[in-house]
């Protein structure tokens, strides 16, 4: 066989393979269970399940706490121990599309997914939305923001009022004082965080509620 | 004392077995040895150490003379293969043997202050290491120097780091079960069906020794070892990047000096991954999470380790060499055509047996890319893409994202 026919042959054989290797992957990626059919049929059984993180909890031992929403409109918790997320190599933040391969279980009543490990755990981060299209429709809404601490103010008792501008945009975030005293970054004007939390109304302001200390990230020091 | 020196006996023995059967890896035997062992062991441990080091020395055999690969001595097939051809077998086993002896004392040597540095060392290179790996392809590919030669490279490269991203980054079978058929195909069956196809014949075997030249060999094996440190820390890099890296330090390019270099990164790996429990409390091999399972990383004994690496390392030499050259005399014996069908079809119901089907079908499709670089009169190296490309996808950052933008 000539040196050009058995490129030829050896090509079409690399490709005829990797097409049939990834048809044979695709058939052998775990479906993925919509979290609105979880029931306590479910319960002991492996599942694979995506969402969008919408609320997230850190325990005092490292432990972290999701609610994972989908497009069928299911919620369910996500209990990430301590020894799965030392192995994380990835952050998860609110927003975060996470994927999680883990086994149904019932905790006081409710269903959870627990991930065996991190390898059960896929993050795809979401970026941060632009100050500026932050508008009342948002009310009631978690968002993701990132901007530069232009102004830092103590309002009330000890709470934390901080104004974020970015590309002309500007929002405030409201750090309640039980917040600000419980892990909080340290931070000041000219410093870049993320912060991610839910939209509020205050006297007809719009501005951003922090629900944790670990909800706001230092991005890059002013 | 004497029961550490007992199991490290018994862990040569295996490792020997280990090596010189085609497919069987220390893997395959680690999670018995776990179920085995008694709570935190230190004659275990031994057992395990000893048995990878001996592998290492061991598995130069089948690779020489039966161009059969396992994790780490599929860039040593070919130029091993070549002197094989030359009727020089026993002089690559030799080579081999050299490298990896020195590559134990030079660890060794090394193991002390490499502990010190480690772990700032690793979180160093960490975050740039996406940058580190697209660097040595890109230099490897640029090494091939005329345009279509850079082409058939970068073809080569993406084919086997797609293969390699579909083998290793999908549910279609376990990341260990692929790496079986990958290397197989890609770096051992693609050498042997030429062999087959062409009858080739091996020359009688000179079992003369030739004399080498000491200080020519120290920047091979110094530049591997270090290397081998390396890529005993940092995961998912296996001695194959470890030696281009040594390659491109030293410049070596002789057949010698790159069989001494590949061997220093592979024993070197062994050690230093043993090593990186204690100083940075992550298993980087099969063996050394065996080892991680038996004790917890502050009761793992440096000096244990080094002790029955030298210990082993030296029976292991011995054995290779008297190994390689009882092969190398009865080598033309047998029909040579007939034995490399006689491996092929090892490795393909070995596959079956380890990956099932869809590792027969990873294993033809390697095989057939294979091929590709001898046809295209390029290096074999660019089909470690299999190993490198997902390396860099998942050191930047993207692979899942790769993985989902593709449907997996």
């Amino acid at each position: 066989m000539s040196e050009k026919a058995t490129i030829k042959l050896s090509l079409i054989c690399s490709l005829v393979g990797l097409v049939t290797i990834y048809a044979a992957a695709m058939l052998a990626r775990p479906k993925v269970t919509p979290i609105a059919s979880l029931n306590n049929g479910f319960v002991g059984l492996r599942v694979l399940v995506s969402g969008q993180v919408i609320d997230y909890r850190e325990h005092e031992e490292g432990h972290l706490f999701l609610k994972l929403k989908d497009s069928s409109g299911g919620v369910i918790s996500v209990p990430i121990f301590s020894r799965t997320r030392t192995q994380m190599e990835e952050s998860i933040e609110l927003l975060d599309v996470v994927e999680v391969n883990g086994e149904v279980t019932v905790y006081q009543g409710e269903l959870e997914v627990i991930p065996g490990g991190a390898k059960d755990i896929k993050v795809i981060h979401v970026a941060p939305v632009a100050l500026s299209s932050i508008t009342e429709e948002n009310v009631g809404m978690p968002v993701k923001v990132q901007g530069v601490i232009s102004k830092r103010e103590i309002v009330g008792g000890g709470n934390i009022l901080l104004t974020l501008q970015e590309d002309g945009g500007q929002l405030q975030i409201f750090i309640p004082s039980w917040i600000a005293e419980n892990g909080l970054p340290e931070m000041h004007v000219g410093d870049t965080i993320r912060a991610d939390g839910w939209i509020q109304l205050y006297n007809g302001k719009i501005e951003l509620k922090l629900t944790s200390a670990s909800h706001l990230h230092l991005v890059e020091d002013g | 004392m004497l029961e550490v020196l007992v199991y490290a006996l018994a862990g040569v023995v295996l490792g020997t077995v280990t090596g010189l059967i085609p497919g069987l890896h220390v893997n395959n035997l680690t999670p018995i040895l776990i179920a085995l062992a008694a709570a935190a062991s230190t004659g275990m441990v031994a057992l395990i150490v000893a048995m990878s080091i001996t592998n290492v020395f061991t598995s130069y055999i089948p690779a020489t003379f039966l161009a059969a690969p396992e994790e780490g001595t599929e860039l040593s097939v070919l130029p091993a293969h070549r002197l094989l051809l030359e009727g020089r077998g026993y002089q690559a086993i030799r080579f081999s043997a050299i490298g990896c002896l020195s590559g134990v004392m030079v660890a060794a040597a090394l193991s002390l202050p490499f502990t010190a540095i480690i772990a700032p060392a690793y979180e160093l290179i960490r975050p740039q290491m996406h940058w580190l790996l697209i660097a040595i392809a890109a230099i490897m590919i640029l090494l091939e120097r005329s345009l279509e030669k850079i082409i058939w490279a970068v073809v080569v490269f993406l084919l086997s780091g797609f293969l390699g991203l579909l083998s290793l980054g999908t549910n279609l079978m376990p990341a260990d079960a692929a790496l079986l058929p990958l290397l197989s195909g890609l770096f051992g069956a693609s050498v042997l069906l030429p062999s087959i196809a062409h009858c080739s014949t091996i020359p009688e075997q000179h079992l003369d020794e030739e004399p080498v030249d000491i200080r020519a060999c120290i920047r091979p094996i110094c530049a591997g070892t270090a290397a081998g440190a390396f890529t005993g820390i940092v995961p998912s890099i296996g001695p194959s990047q470890g030696t281009v890296l040594a390659q491109l330090i030293t410049r070596s390019r002789g057949t010698e000096e790159f069989l001494i270099s590949v061997s220093s990164v592979n024993i070197s790996k062994a050690i230093f991954s043993f090593i990186a429990i204690f100083a940075i409390g992550r298993a980087r091999s099969g063996a050394a999470v065996a080892v991680g399972k038996i004790m917890d990383a502050s009761s793992v004994n440096p000096p244990l380790i080094i002790g029955v690496a030298l210990f082993a390392g030296g029976i292991a030499a011995i054995l290779q060499l008297s190994l390689g050259r009882l092969a190398a005399k009865h080598m033309d014996r047998f029909p040579y055509r007939w034995l490399c069908l006689a491996v092929l079809a090892f490795m393909v119901i070995f596959t079956l047996y380890c990956s099932g089907l869809a590792g027969i079908i990873v294993l033809a499709t390697a095989t057939a890319l294979g091929i590709l670089p001898a046809a295209a009169n390029i290096k074999r190296t660019h089909a470690m893409g299999v190993l490198m490309f997902p390396c860099i996808l998942f050191f930047a950052g993207i692979r899942e994202s790769v993985l989902t933008a593709l449907g997996l």
